[in-house]
């Protein structure tokens, strides 16, 4: 039994591991540097169906695999899924990420899963990012859910961080400058079917969607 | 590069981003460490980094760097073996003994975090540690005998 010392030690350990490793990746003419998005902010109102047309794209984003996958329920089992083996399954090796989201009752994520900026160059490695590796808050949980009610979700505060509408457009933002999941999801190297579009077209339908009120399907 | 390993600081001269685990065995011939996939598949590089268990072949010297490496043969040695080691000696885990080191380093980690693990604590921890000759049985007795010796019972 894992008493709450022996977690808080397991945490600190696995979050120590954060920051390092990063430096080499941030040097002139490392193509594995932040990426720089625009905000582009829209000219004049903008209506109820060019809110809804942009949230069926960011949609579109959010539910694929590689943003989906770790966005799961409770039962704190990441998902799977590649060309190789269709549909989504739980991820193997018997993975569990436990109610830290991290793994550090068991087997953490970071174990596998380094903190880097660097390319994913190699098929079938766990894939890294610029943060430590961990499930979304349970709270963020979509696995599997459609599209209006993924959308209530994600402009809920109560579900979404905390954040209003700014919030999750710098939340975009944000996640470019340190290379951390969105933006792995777009281009997560190793073979893996990139998330549809692109970061900069997936921030304009945020941009949208929120200057838009938010809309979902379905109201 | 300076890398503090086993205590001692070790100087490698390798590029940032070259795995851990090349530098151990290349460059320091620690060689108790094996590559076994490349690809955080099998758990065979396992060491530790600040005390976390991690994959030697997906961490760089770059992530390593000012923190302190532990590999197999700084975990204990045959005069003073790490309670894990003690345990798997007298259970006889090992056949072919390659994934072995792997499995013990994290069969440390699990241990510092959880004193007393059951079955299922074990199965999860240790999962992402293959074993070929399929030794999973006496790694779990061994598991709960090194959580024995550390615990004084």
């Amino acid at each position: 039994m894992m008493t709450r010392s022996r977690l808080a030690f397991a945490i600190a350990a696995i979050l120590g591991l954060a920051g390092a490793g990063l430096a080499y990746a941030h040097g002139d003419g490392d193509p594995s540097a932040a990426i720089d998005l625009v905000v582009n902010s829209p000219e004049g109102e903008v209506g109820e169906d060019e809110g809804l047309a942009a949230w069926e794209n960011i949609y579109a984003v959010v539910s694929h695999p590689r943003c989906s996958n770790c966005h799961v329920d409770d039962s704190n089992t990441p998902m799977w899924s590649g060309p190789s083996y269709g549909e989504a399954r739980p991820h193997g090796m018997n993975i569990n990420a436990g109610a830290s989201r991290i793994g550090a009752e068991s087997l953490p994520c970071g174990t596998c899963h380094i903190q880097s900026t660097a390319p994913n160059d190699h098929p079938h490695a766990a894939p890294h990012a610029g943060l430590t590796w961990m499930l979304a808050p349970v709270e963020f949980a979509w696995f599997g859910k459609d599209s209006a009610d993924v959308c209530r979700q994600i402009r809920d505060p109560e579900r979404n961080g905390g954040r209003d509408g700014a919030g999750l457009v710098e939340h975009i933002v944000h996640d470019a400058q340190i290379k951390a999941f969105i933006t792995w999801g777009f281009n997560p190297g190793g073979g893996r079917e990139p998330a549809p579009g692109t970061m900069q077209a997936h921030l304009d339908d945020m941009v949208m969607w929120t200057a838009a009120g938010m809309p979902c399907p379905g109201e | 590069m300076k890398l503090t390993v086993n205590g001692e600081t070790r100087t490698v001269d390798a590029e940032p981003d070259t795995p851990l685990l090349w530098a151990l065995r290349d460059d320091l011939d620690l060689t108790g460490t094996k590559y076994g996939c490349g690809i955080a598949q099998c758990g065979a590089c396992t060491v530790h980094l600040d005390g976390q268990a991690v994959r030697s072949c997906q961490a760089t010297v770059a992530l390593a760097e000012g923190r302190e490496i532990t590999t197999i043969e700084g975990l204990g040695g045959a005069d003073a073996p790490h309670p894990v080691q003690a345990a798997w000696i007298e259970k006889q885990v090992a056949q072919c003994g390659y994934c072995q080191s792997g499995q013990m380093m994290q069969a440390a980690w699990l241990l510092e975090i959880n004193p007393d693990p059951s079955d299922a604590d074990i199965d999860r921890a240790m999962a992402g540690n293959l074993c070929r000759c399929g030794t999973y049985p006496l790694i779990r007795e061994a598991v709960k005998l090194a959580a024995a010796k550390m615990r004084g019972a």
